[in-house]
């Protein structure tokens, strides 16, 4: 287990170098003149472009550029702004924003999934089988900037149930609630619909035989020895949702005025602030990658058949 | 609800006693499923008894229905598709066909209970051994945890399961294929069961280790007084263990005897087609006989005798009428219109 996880943690360093020099060349690639609009509506005076220019060694070739970055990198240095900030400073006021979020998103596709997909895959071909699986059909559909602008208008504006908008950089879990209710519907689709596959399937499989023929109860059969077996891919899923979730989400962020990662990550793109971009991604890569090692292990513990040694 | 009501003990259990040494009796059972190409009848008509001690094989080929008798009486078949439009199932006289749910639900495990073919796949994968075999206990008897694992403990040793105490908590995939059937007979016998089903419990092990699983039944049936039905394609497999032997074919029994007087003169022509098959070691050289054909699609069995296209002897009257199940010698039944001929053949 150990020496997985090591080796593990060692095949992160290429992925890393690989994510960050990729975003670094995209950057690098974008056209026009990078201190362009730096300076409002006047042109910028020749010696703030120069200090611009030698603080983000723009005049030297993209290896060297890459190359001094993924040094100020390895000493935990992200970089500054443009405006001299600390990209980490920036990082720290805003993760943990998306990490409530995505954490509330979660336990809002988790309950509502797996209890969809339980009820669904029991009850196979019922009207409620038909509502999840008309209902999650219309929610895949439609973007999800269309959900969030009409969960605003409905549920915040009309109905006055929510928040509208989040107000302060460090929201609560009420003004959170409407957003993170956008975010997780789509998972909810995939969750239930995983959730009502792999049930519908082990409810066939030979062991739910040997259960029943054991002399258990059906609710004993079904909800501990069909349900534990279907659990193992929809756990793994949604650990993986929660890493891409905590990624941020720009379009979500972007309706409710979330102060997140995802909008930081949008302004900056807006505004070609190239070291907020590389950093945050970066720093974005890192969780990805640590999530996914987290749900892999974690379905070594799930599934017994899978060994780490 | 009347105060005379003495059949029930103090705790509600119902008790089951055999009723002149018959454990169980099917009674013309007929199972059919129902699915979108039409009707097809797995079991047309079977009637059999079960007695105390008794080992009867159930044998045919796929499609027989063996496997469907084996679940209808273990009562999971999976309805729908499959319907049983009629027929009695009786378990020490009480018909399991018509018993409320949960009281049927009781004697799965501690009256009849039953091994698979595959036993990895019939392991849930993602519990210990010593859990799977202890939930009979828990269940059936409301045991707690450590004294229910103590007895999987107790049975995986009876089952010679080497080093039971230390690979209670090891999963099924951590064992080998011989090792996987002798837990599931562990779990079987767990609660002293007076039926043991057993559907080709040896069909996927090697064959060294169909002959210990098999001795390994065979002994345990005798030390526990079990009736045990054991249901196989492999009539090499029955031969030292079953006492008596129900040959099915297309959803019917076509023969019935004791062990020894139908491998000494079948009287059915499947049944000696099915013998003349066994490769044996003084046949060096010569062509293997098979039994030409392939069995009939249920939907359509053919009119007489189901067997008829494949049999040698058939006659006309095998094309029109069907023969049904009589006794041709003391104590032996046959489906055939000639079974004297077959028998002194």
């Amino acid at each position: 287990m150990g020496t997985y996880i090591i080796r593990r943690i060692l095949q992160m360093i290429p992925v890393i170098l690989g994510a960050t020099f990729l975003i670094f060349a995209m950057v690098f690639a974008l056209p026009g003149d990078p201190v362009a609009g730096k300076c409002g509506e006047r042109p910028c005076s020749p010696a703030y472009r120069a200090a611009y220019i030698q603080k983000y060694n723009l005049d030297k070739p993209l290896p060297v550029q890459y190359g001094k970055y993924v040094l100020n990198l390895a000493k935990g240095d992200l970089g500054t702004t443009s405006n001299n900030i600390p990209v980490a400073d920036q990082l720290k006021l805003r993760v943990p924003v998306t990490g409530k979020l995505a954490l509330m998103a979660v336990l809002i596709e988790t309950g509502i999934g797996i209890l969809a997909g339980v009820l669904t895959g029991i009850r196979r071909g019922g009207f409620l089988d038909n509502l999840v699986l008309v209902s999650t059909l219309v929610l895949i559909s439609i973007p999800i900037f269309v959900i969030g602008n009409l969960a605003q208008l409905y549920l915040g504006t009309r109905l006055g149930w929510f928040p509208v908008t989040v107000t302060s950089s460090n929201p609560s879990v009420y003004q959170l609630l409407l957003p993170a209710i956008v975010l997780g519907s789509l998972s909810v689709a995939y969750v239930s619909r995983l959730m009502r596959t792999n049930l519908v399937e082990n409810l066939r499989s030979d062991y739910v035989r040997t259960a029943i023929s054991k002399g258990l109860t059906k609710r004993r059969a079904y909800g501990l020895h069909a349900l534990r077996n279907s659990l193992i891919p929809v756990v793994t899923f949604i650990g993986f949702d929660f890493g891409a979730l905590l990624g941020g989400a720009v379009v979500t962020e972007g309706i409710f005025n979330i102060p997140g990662i995802g909008g930081y990550v949008f302004r900056a793109i807006r505004v070609r602030d190239g070291a907020s971009v590389v950093g945050a991604v970066t720093f974005l890569v890192i969780v990805y990658l640590v999530v996914n090692l987290l749900v892999d292990l974690l379905y070594g513990l799930l599934d017994p058949r899978i060994s780490h040694e | 609800m009347t105060v005379q009501d003495t059949t029930r003990t103090d705790d509600a259990r119902v008790r089951y006693e055999p009723q002149d040494g018959v454990l169980l009796e099917v009674e013309d059972l007929f199972v059919e499923f129902h699915t979108a190409d039409g009707i097809a009848t797995a079991i047309n008509g079977v009637s059999f008894e079960l007695h105390q001690g008794e080992s009867l094989a159930i044998l045919g080929e796929s499609g027989s229905g063996k496997s469907v008798t084996a679940q209808a009486i273990m009562g999971i078949l999976d309805m729908p598709p499959a319907v049983i439009p009629s027929g009695h199932i009786r378990y020490c006289g009480q018909d399991l066909l018509t018993m409320p749910e949960e009281q049927r639900r009781k004697t799965r495990g501690p009256e009849v209970s039953m091994i698979f073919q595959d036993a990895l796949s019939s392991l849930n994968p993602v519990f210990p051994v010593g859990w799977q075999i202890a939930e009979m206990f828990r269940v059936h008897r409301g045991m707690n945890k450590s004294d229910a694992l103590q007895q999987a403990v107790r049975l995986m040793e009876r089952v010679q399961i080497p080093a039971a105490r230390e690979r209670v908590k090891a999963y099924p995939h951590q064992f080998s294929g011989g090792m996987r059937q002798r837990i599931m007979i562990a779990m079987a016998i767990a609660l002293d069961p007076a039926v043991l089903i057993a559907d080709e419990p040896t069909t996927a092990l090697d064959v060294t280790v169909q002959a210990q699983i098999m001795s390994l039944l065979e002994e345990l049936q005798e030390e526990r007084q079990m009736g045990l039905i054991l249901i196989t394609h492999d009539l090499g497999v029955v031969a030292d263990v079953a006492d008596r032997i129900a040959v099915m074919y297309a959803g019917r029994l076509v023969e019935k005897a004791d062990v020894d007087a139908l491998y000494a003169s079948p009287a059915h022509p499947y049944t000696r087609g099915l013998l003349e098959s066994i490769p044996r070691l003084d046949q060096k050289g010569q062509t293997l006989a098979a039994i030409g054909g392939l069995p009939p699609n249920l939907m359509r069995i053919p009119p007489g005798c189901a067997f008829n296209p494949r049999c040698r002897m058939a006659q006309d009257v095998c094309r029109t009428d069907r023969p049904e199940l009589r006794e041709v010698a003391p104590g032996r039944l046959s489906a055939c219109h000639f079974a004297e001929e077959v028998i002194d053949a």
